[in-house]
């Protein structure tokens, strides 16, 4: 059994809309029994964070095209991107390019 | 039947998978941050340094701003423009040689009016921004969208451009501009620091019914587009700058580029997606930001503190299909996920292009849009698309007649030229005849602004916008009275012709 | 799909008040035309369908009195309807024009046979002499035999290069003056997008002309009648006139970014319907600026077909075919060209990379 851990997540760029408007959220994601990795997490906002519209935040299982993450301030494609395995603290920003938001 | 009729090479590169945890490919020690396209990854700092070099290098490739030139940065806001600020402000931080030497001012539209938000909104959303421009210390302009509709005509008319600097005067500029004036030198007006205009709510009022008239989201960004263009133009003009950098970046314009073709705009796509756009004569639009790819600027906006403010836009939350705009902005963003090389080589469409009428020599506004002020592009030969949905448009609408025998191939026919009207200002209007013959003051002049009165002035795509709407009259008077101007000068025209020995060489009527 | 378009053409199904037609306001509506949002019912339909392809031609007068006119059919909708609409032109308006039917077959099993008996039955009902052509003939090889030395994912470009030629020297045999194409409206805006895509920027500038003049040796001149219609409007009209047509995708063709322009533009279409004009109309007004590299033609150094390079497209892919070396044509491989024109081999390395082929 993997423990619960806690993240730290920030949407911007239009992304935070989808949200209320917040655009930090500190979160503890639950004890599981495989280590928790980004496609998972996904899962996890939109079940209880996304409030709104989940089609202009997810599409398939990763993030809209168009939305860009960074793991820990570096760019997700440098991490394995949904495959990442969340740790305890880390950071993970969700900036939408979009005009759309 | 089979669309493969010509070779195409298989260009593209699909994505590849970077490995994970490389190295910066310019510094090779640090370990990467970011990922570039073609797969580069910098680390933080190479990363910074590139993304100011390109900065310099992009003006410096093109010549277009003079050292001492006045520069008003069009910032909405968004991440994009921000960035350009914050590179604006990088610049003239630099050493001596690597330095900006413009004088900057900043301009804010507030669209706030029209795309839905609250006078609190609006208010708040100003005050945000107005912290950041005046950490700047550079003037700054907060313009409400609602003066639009206080404009003159002339921001339509194509001005002459003031004097030519052509690009060898560059370097010679650059010399007398270090000898006299070495240090910064920006004064910033002294600025009532709540300096927000106030919006009369009427104004508010009129501008979204102007907006709504358009019966599509299409027509709405189009319109919204236009107006702000004109507003920039106009403040710009009135505060003595000669060049407006323009924030937008290389997935925007690639997006912009394919939003135009799409909409008819393909004549335009030079002024409308190039590094500096003229059409306004003594006022020249720059695009600094156009090397720049969305991710690199949100990535380095994040990485480096370069505040924006997330403005909602007519689009904010709308579905794909609610837009032309729109659904091209899924449509680019969603192909460059499976092929990376989609944005750029869009882009790169735009640096081989120019404009099929080329710069009309003329300073005659008649053959320019009303609305987008670009060269018109309707007086196109019989066989175009404009002319075929003309054609369309006229046989939807008329019984066919009885059939004759005689048409024959050749010579060419009668039948066509005079059953197609051109050049006429009521020509195939969507089937409202405006009475030229009842009226006594002519088809053009008549006091309610018609669509159809409006088609000869506009440009193939401009007119598209106005067809979306509902009516015309919630135009603002700077157009309206424009139209009604070139409408009395092309009649005048009309009836003097025949005495004038060669039309429209050597005539020209003063204002 | 067809049907679906059919259907989303029609108009006044849902609707109490019959929706007169714009045309002879008689009548009623039967559809509404996407160009121009008018209703019209089937007369004034059919009249306004022709009567625009009449004036395409004429506007840009792409025939003259006493040409030979062969017209590519492939058993499809579009080129049967305009081996029909040719036909009555031709006829109505006195163009004195000599047409024929100018087949490929391509040799793909359950696909081509199946059109080229449609094409037999045109030939019948439109009394048009017929003329097939087939890639076995030309090259050696059938589509069936090349897909499988290639695999399905360059196949396309085979066919493309191939039907180019093939219709070519089909044309030569029948000394015929000139082709015209069946390609519709939203074919060209497809292509513009394509282009545009891909950054071709020679391409994009010829791809909205509505006729090439004679290029050359070998190469008869092209023309686009259909230019300005509407797929729906074809459609509607081989449906109402019951024409006879095959309506089969090709079993071979799953391009991947032409799917992607193709969706995209019927998406665009469905915003805006007047989107396909929009794009030619913007096609029809771009221009390259100076300066911009354009390839000089020339004529292949083997059959003397018009190419760009030493060896023209359709001999580089038949000679990988013909060596085992299927990669050869699809990349880019120009500086090999000389060395097969003179015969030399390939080094090791050089054949061990045009050998692997993606399925």
């Amino acid at each position: 059994m993997a423990a619960p851990i806690a993240i730290h997540l920030e949407f911007g760029g239009g992304a935070e809309l989808l949200f209320n408007g917040v655009k930090e959220h500190h979160v503890t994601l639950p004890s599981q029994s495989e280590p928790w990795d980004l496609k998972q997490l996904l899962v996890w906002i939109q079940r209880n964070l996304l409030k709104e519209r989940p089609e202009l935040f997810v599409q398939g299982e990763s993030v809209r095209p168009g939305i860009l993450v960074l793991i820990n301030d570096a760019d997700w494609e440098l991490m394995g991107e949904l495959d990442y395995q969340l740790q305890d603290q880390d950071n993970i920003v969700f900036i939408s390019t979009l005009h759309g938001g | 039947m089979c669309q493969v009729d010509e070779d195409y090479h298989d260009g593209l590169d699909r994505a590849e998978v970077p490995s994970v945890f490389k190295k910066c490919v310019k510094c090779k020690e640090a370990s990467a941050a970011v990922v570039i396209r073609a797969g580069d990854t910098f680390c933080r700092d190479c990363f910074k340094e590139y993304f100011i070099h390109k900065f310099r290098a992009m003006l410096g490739k093109n010549r277009i701003i003079f050292p001492g030139d006045k520069v008003l940065l069009a910032v909405s806001g968004g991440s994009s423009s921000c960035s350009m600020l914050s590179q604006v402000q990088e610049g003239l931080s630099q050493n001596a040689h690597k330095k900006l030497r413009f004088l900057p001012g900043i301009v804010y539209i507030d669209e706030g009016g029209v795309v839905g938000q609250s006078v609190d909104e609006r208010v708040r959303t100003v005050a945000e921004l107005q912290a950041v421009f005046r950490a700047t210390g550079f003037p700054f302009y907060v313009v409400p969208l609602e003066q639009v509709l206080d404009l003159p005509s002339s921001v339509v008319v194509m001005a002459p451009s003031s004097s030519e600097q052509p690009a060898s005067a560059y370097k010679e500029a650059v010399d007398q501009f270090l000898k006299s004036n070495s240090g910064s030198c920006l004064n910033p007006k002294d600025q009532d620091p709540t300096s927000l205009p106030v919006v009369p709510e009427a104004h508010t009022q009129f501008l979204q019914q102007l907006i709504v008239s358009a019966k599509t989201l299409t027509a709405r960004h189009d319109l919204l587009n236009t107006l702000r263009q004109h507003l920039l133009v106009h403040t710009a003009r009135t505060e003595g700058y000669r060049k407006v950098m323009l924030g937008d970046n290389c997935t925007r314009l690639a997006i912009k580029l394919l939003t135009s073709i799409s909409l008819g705009r393909g004549a335009q796509l030079a002024q409308d997606t190039g590094f500096s756009d003229s059409r306004y004569g003594d006022i020249i639009l720059v695009r600094p930001m156009r090397d720049y790819s969305a991710k690199e600027i949100a990535y380095y906006n994040h990485l480096f503190n370069v505040v924006s403010v997330f403005i909602p836009s007519l689009d904010t939350k709308t579905t794909e299909k609610a837009s032309i705009q729109r659904l091209t902005e899924s449509f680019v963003t969603k192909l460059q996920v499976d092929f990376p090389s989609t944005v750029s080589t869009i882009y790169r469409t735009s640096e081989k292009l120019q404009t099929a009428c080329g710069s009309s020599s003329t300073d005659d506004s008649s053959d320019r849009c009303l609305l987008c002020v670009c060269t018109l592009d309707t007086s196109g030969e019989n066989s175009s698309s404009f002319q075929a949905t003309l054609t369309s448009e006229q046989l939807s609408q008329t019984k066919y007649p009885a059939r004759t025998k005689t048409d024959r191939l050749h010579p060419a026919p009668v039948e066509l030229e005079s059953s197609v009207p051109s050049g006429s200002c009521c020509s195939s209007g969507g089937g409202e005849d405006c009475g030229e013959v009842e009226s006594g003051e002519g088809c053009c002049s008549s006091k309610e602004p018609e669509k159809t009165n409006l088609k000869t002035l506009l440009c193939y795509s401009c007119h598209l916008t106005i067809k979306d709407m509902s009516s015309v009259e919630h135009l603002p008077q700077y157009i309206l009275l424009e139209a009604q101007r070139r409408k009395r000068r092309s009649k005048m025209r009309e009836e003097i012709s025949e005495f004038l020995l060669d039309d429209g060489v050597c005539f020209r009527v003063g204002d | 799909p067809q049907i679906q378009s059919f259907r989303a053409g029609l108009v006044g199904d849902f609707v109490n008040m019959p929706i007169l037609c714009s045309s002879c306001a008689e009548k009623r509506a039967m559809l509404k035309r996407p160009k121009t949002g008018h209703s019209l019912c089937k007369e004034c339909f059919f009249w306004a369908f022709e009567e625009e392809v009449h004036r395409t031609i004429l506007a840009a007068n792409l025939f003259q009195p006493g040409e030979i006119v062969g017209i590519a059919a492939s058993g499809g909708k579009d080129s049967t309807v305009l081996a029909h609409v040719m036909k009555l032109l031709n006829d109505r308006y006195n163009y004195g024009l000599e047409l024929m039917l100018l087949s490929v077959d391509e040799g793909i099993t359950g696909y081509r046979d199946d059109s080229l008996e449609t094409v037999k039955r045109n030939q019948q009902q439109y009394e048009l002499p017929l003329m097939i052509v087939s890639y076995e003939e030309l090259y050696g090889w059938t589509m069936d035999a090349i897909v499988k030395q290639v695999g399905l994912k360059n196949n396309c470009t085979f066919c493309g290069v191939f039907r180019r030629q093939a219709l070519d020297r089909g044309a030569i045999m029948l000394k015929v003056d000139k082709i015209c194409t069946g390609h519709n409206a939203d074919d060209v805006a497809e292509t513009v997008l394509m282009n545009v895509m891909r950054g071709d920027i020679a391409r994009l500038r010829r791809c909205t002309a509505i006729s090439t003049v004679s290029e050359g040796d070998g190469v008869v001149p092209r023309c686009k009648p259909l230019k300005y219609a509407y797929e729906k409007e074809i459609v509607l009209y081989a449906y109402f006139k019951k024409l006879d047509y095959f309506s089969t995708e090709c079993i071979y063709s799953p391009n991947a970014y032409r799917g992607h322009a193709r969706t995209f533009l019927k998406d665009l279409e469905s915003v805006r319907p007047s989107s396909i004009m929009d794009i030619i109309h913007s096609g029809e007004n771009l221009s390259v600026r100076d300066g911009v590299k354009m390839p000089v033609q020339g004529t292949c150094g083997r059959c003397g077909y018009i190419s760009s390079q030493a060896l023209c497209k359709a001999c580089v892919l038949l000679e990988g075919l013909n060596r085992g070396l299927p990669r050869l044509g699809i990349g880019k491989h120009h500086r090999l060209h000389e060395k097969l024109l003179s015969q030399q081999p390939l080094t090791e390395k050089e054949e061990r990379k045009l050998k692997s082929v993606d399925f």
